[in-house]
């Protein structure tokens, strides 16, 4: 287990010295400046900031700034230091192993405990549909190779990021694969939730405030993963840095944290460490339905075009959101399916059980080779590892991809999407969005003609390991899909996704028939256009 | 595997064996592999290279071999020189041999045919190699040969293969230039051969340089736009790759597009054509995957277009020039490069 304090101080340790050793070069950035750069950055996330917090930082900051212009150069290194270490203390998690075993090995009851204490009486009615959730979860795809690696070097898990459920989920999955704890890399606003902070506080989960811009508030948050790593300790955290705002499955990833296992595993060389590797493994989460996809989309869609980065309050804090989401999947027996890739060294290289790298044509290579200089001495190139993060990033990115399970929703939502667009020619998606309203009806027949096309093509994309699809896809006619999506889209959202009356289907809500249609995003699949700029997603 | 130091040219053809003697000049010992061991001993025991370089004198620092393993084995530092059509084979072979802390750097222009693979991109395919770059420019080797001062772009992404690449060629009689667009760098190197094509054609009908300035002016924009939809970056095609390349590549008789178009211009049909240059024309194939390329692109490219038709459904010259002059309106300077 990792050693909190030790962790800490090597952290602090590690900035300083580096910003310490940038601010003696030529040009360099003086240590008052970057001190300076600190308040600045913090007077700006604080003048929006209402959360407790808030208030200590506030007073910190201020003496900081009392203080600054007065002392030598010795005092400022001393503030600097102050400010890495408040940083490093906020970011570092507290994981108590018993709390661990307890929560997860129970989890549903668990999740049970904590609602019944939000509201006894409501919450006890549903108990018994609770307890089985263990069945709506669905395991699959590179198991053995995660439990294989995990015993040969350090893991870190990336998953796709579709809700704020995925981290229950991943820490559910997790114990149930028999996989030892791991350290979650969680946001602040998590922690903050009524219903999942008490998780997030015990699980082993640190803290990622993505509200503080700070160029040495990302540099310790970098180091501090880097170093767990080092330590040993497996880690998660979501690549895509936020809920997926579209419903698309990520395209572009957040390349600092991804680059911690590179810097892990060359200083692990560096110090010629007995198990140096680290694994990167995506994993893929597939939701028929999601909890907050109603918040997700219209943040997606808002006006100005620019989404909230930070979204507090969601279906996520509310438990009634929650009991109908989880009591919609039990009823409805619809899977969410984890999917785990195949995994990857650092530099975007398959491994195998073994735990050695493979190049593409599956032939064993050393990658230590890649951080040499032709002479067998390691060299530290920023540049290079950043190119190195990049194709495991693209990596990363195509595994998604493959292992992404469709869902009936996402089927019939694409399939409906598509014929709405098709029906209003040359319309941007705002005003088609804003156009298509529930009197817009389509033919039933038209609509399932336009699915059994596209359960075509998604079995020619499953065929080629392009895409998997669930049971419920595979094995069902165009019928069954249709009736299974109708009736998912039925149950959980406040109004009906897409309603059946007669023998039409009615949009009734377009903005979440494009959320969900988004999962089929890029694939090219009935000759559609992207409508998600892949840039577009944070 | 002994002191793996040393600088290795893979492909003793014509620019292969221009190479070898660009690092021989440069004062480091080559290792250069050719495939021929009739080539080989021509060029250890005579010192010359007849076939590809005529009379030149190839230097005494250049070692020639036919051993692949070896060659790989001692290398530091790796050039691949050989034709587009043959990439592929030594890339596989590669696959079995070369190490990731290798730094590879390719002189090879064109596309593969069929998949419209970049060369860099069948090396990461085949290989574990990922330091590796692309070197283009306007570089003809009879020129070089006769020690005329030139430049070249040397483009990779990574600081390591820039510095080994460039320590390796510099000399006072050849200037390095360094970028990290490998993907325009190669795509401007592969798609100016189809404009050199249309330059020879304009050259043996004795069309003036209006017309010559014209169509090399028109054919950067075209490639640019091309390039940009493919990944390059724009200002790519204004470096010595692009702009630098395709100006020679159209003004010399050397070039064997050039050769190629002159020789349609006369009337001969393609197969002809081509058996008299006895080379590769790296022109024809890529004009054939920037066909297939622009329906799945959609780009405008009508001097392209229009070489396509020259080249493989019996156009006549003369028609295709009068096609091209009498399009519809267009920009000048494309939306992309704007």
């Amino acid at each position: 287990m990792v050693d909190e304090k030790r962790v800490k101080s090597e952290v602090v340790g590690r900035v300083l010295e580096r910003v310490r050793a940038r601010a003696a070069l030529d040009g360099g950035r003086p240590v008052e400046e970057v001190v300076n750069e600190t308040l600045y950055q913090e007077r700006e996330r604080l003048k929006r900031s209402r959360l407790e917090r808030a208030e200590s930082d506030r007073a910190f900051y201020a003496r900081v700034q009392r203080e600054l212009p007065k002392i030598a150069p010795v005092g400022q290194t001393k503030l600097l230091k102050e400010v890495i270490e408040r940083y490093a203390a906020e970011i570092c998690g507290h994981f108590d192993e018993r709390v661990y075993t307890v929560t997860t090995r129970a989890l549903p009851t668990a999740l049970n405990l904590l609602l019944t204490s939000l509201s006894p009486q409501r919450v006890l009615r549903e108990l018994s549909v609770l307890s089985n959730l263990d069945e709506h979860l669905v395991l699959e795809g590179e198991i053995e190779s995660l439990k294989a690696l995990e015993k040969l070097g350090t893991v870190v898990l990336v998953p796709t990021h579709s809700s704020n459920f995925d981290s229950v989920l991943m820490g559910y999955a997790i114990f149930r694969m028999g996989l030892p704890p791991v350290t979650y890399g969680a946001g602040l606003n998590l922690f903050s939730n009524p219903i999942i902070g008490f998780f997030m506080r015990h699980l082993g989960a640190y803290t990622v405030d993505r509200l503080k811009t700070d160029p040495l508030y990302r540099e310790t948050l970098k180091e501090y993963t880097t170093v767990v790593l080092e330590e040993g300790q497996d880690l998660l955290f979501f690549p895509g840095g936020t809920r997926s705002r579209s419903g698309a499955v990520e395209r572009h990833l957040k390349k600092g944290l991804l680059g911690c296992a590179l810097a892990a595993y060359r200083n692990n060389l560096a110090r010629q460490k007995s198990e140096p590797n680290v694994f990167l493994v995506p994993a893929t989460l597939s939701y028929p339905l999601v909890l907050e996809a109603s918040t997700l989309i219209d943040d997606y869609l808002a006006e100005t075009g620019r989404h909230r980065y930070i979204i507090i309050d969601d279906e996520f804090s509310r438990w009634q959101r929650w009991m109908a989401f989880l009591r919609g999947l039990i009823e409805m027996d619809l899977r969410i399916h984890l999917r785990v890739g195949r995994p990857l060294d650092p530099f975007g290289n398959d491994v195998d059980l073994a735990g050695r790298s493979l190049d593409p044509k599956g032939r064993p290579l050393d990658p230590s080779k890649y951080l040499e200089n032709g002479a067998g001495e390691l060299v530290d190139d920023p540049r290079r590892d950043a190119e190195y993060t990049k194709a495991l990033s693209a990596r990363i990115v195509g595994s998604f991809r493959a292992n992404n399970v469709v869902q009936p929703t996402h089927v019939v939502a694409f399939a409906v999407f598509e014929l709405l667009r098709r029906a209003h020619p040359g319309m941007d998606l705002y005003r088609l969005l804003r156009t298509v309203n529930d009197d817009l009806s389509l033919a039933q027949a038209d609509v399932e003609r336009e699915v059994e096309r596209l359960l075509g093509e998604i079995a020619t994309l499953a065929r080629d390991g392009k895409l998997e699809r669930s049971s419920s896809v595979a094995e069902s006619d165009v019928a069954e899909v249709l009736r299974q999506a109708l009736r998912s889209f039925g149950t959980y959202h406040t109004q009906p996704v897409i309603e059946r009356r007669g023998v039409r289907l009615h949009p009734g809500d377009p903005r979440l028939i494009f959320y969900y249609r988004n999962r089929l995003e890029g694939y090219g699949l009935l000759g559609a256009p992207d409508l998600v700029p892949s840039r577009r997603e944070p | 595997m002994s002191d793996p130091s040393r600088i290795v040219v893979l492909g003793a053809g014509n620019w292969g064996t221009t190479v070898a003697q660009l690092v021989a000049a440069a004062g480091h010992e080559v290792l250069l592999w050719t495939r021929s061991e009739e080539q080989r001993q021509e060029i250890q025991s005579a010192h010359t290279n007849r076939r590809y370089t005529g009379e030149v004198e190839i230097s005494a620092r250049v070692e020639a071999t036919t051993d692949l393993e070896r060659a790989i084995a001692q290398g530091a530092v790796v050039f691949i020189v050989v034709p587009s059509n043959a990439f592929r084979e030594v890339s596989r072979r590669l696959g079995e041999l070369a190490r990731p802390d290798q730094v590879y750097l390719h002189g090879t222009k064109g596309l593969e045919l069929g998949t419209h693979r970049r060369m860099s991109e069948i090396l990461l395919e085949e290989t574990c190699i990922r330091q590796l770059g692309v070197l283009s420019g306007p570089n003809i080797a009879t020129e070089i040969l006769r020690g005329q001062p030139a430049g070249t772009v040397l483009a990779s992404r990574y600081p390591r293969v820039q510095e080994a690449g460039r320590r390796a060629l510099q000399s006072k009689d050849f200037r390095v230039f360094t970028g990290d667009d490998v993907a325009g760098v190669e795509l401007a190197g592969a798609l100016k051969n189809v404009v050199a094509i249309a330059a020879g054609v304009a050259d043996e009908m004795r069309l003036g340089e209006n017309t010559k300035a014209m169509l090399i002016t028109r054919g950067i924009s075209e490639m640019a736009k091309l390039g940009i939809a493919l990944g390059a970056e724009p200002s790519t095609f204004f470096g010595m790759s692009g702009i630098g390349d395709l100006v020679v590549t159209c003004e010399s008789p050397h070039s064997r597009n050039h050769k190629l178009g002159v020789a349609l211009a006369k009337g001969a049909k393609l197969e002809e054509a081509l058996a008299a240059i006895g080379m590769v024309a790296e022109g024809v194939n890529t004009a054939k995957a920037v066909q297939e390329l622009s329906q799945r692109w959609p780009v405008d490219l009508p001097l392209f277009h229009k070489v396509h038709e020259v080249l493989f459904q019996g156009l006549s010259p003369a028609v295709a020039l009068e096609q091209l002059m009498t399009l519809p309106p267009a920009r000048d300077v494309p939306q992309v490069l704007a």
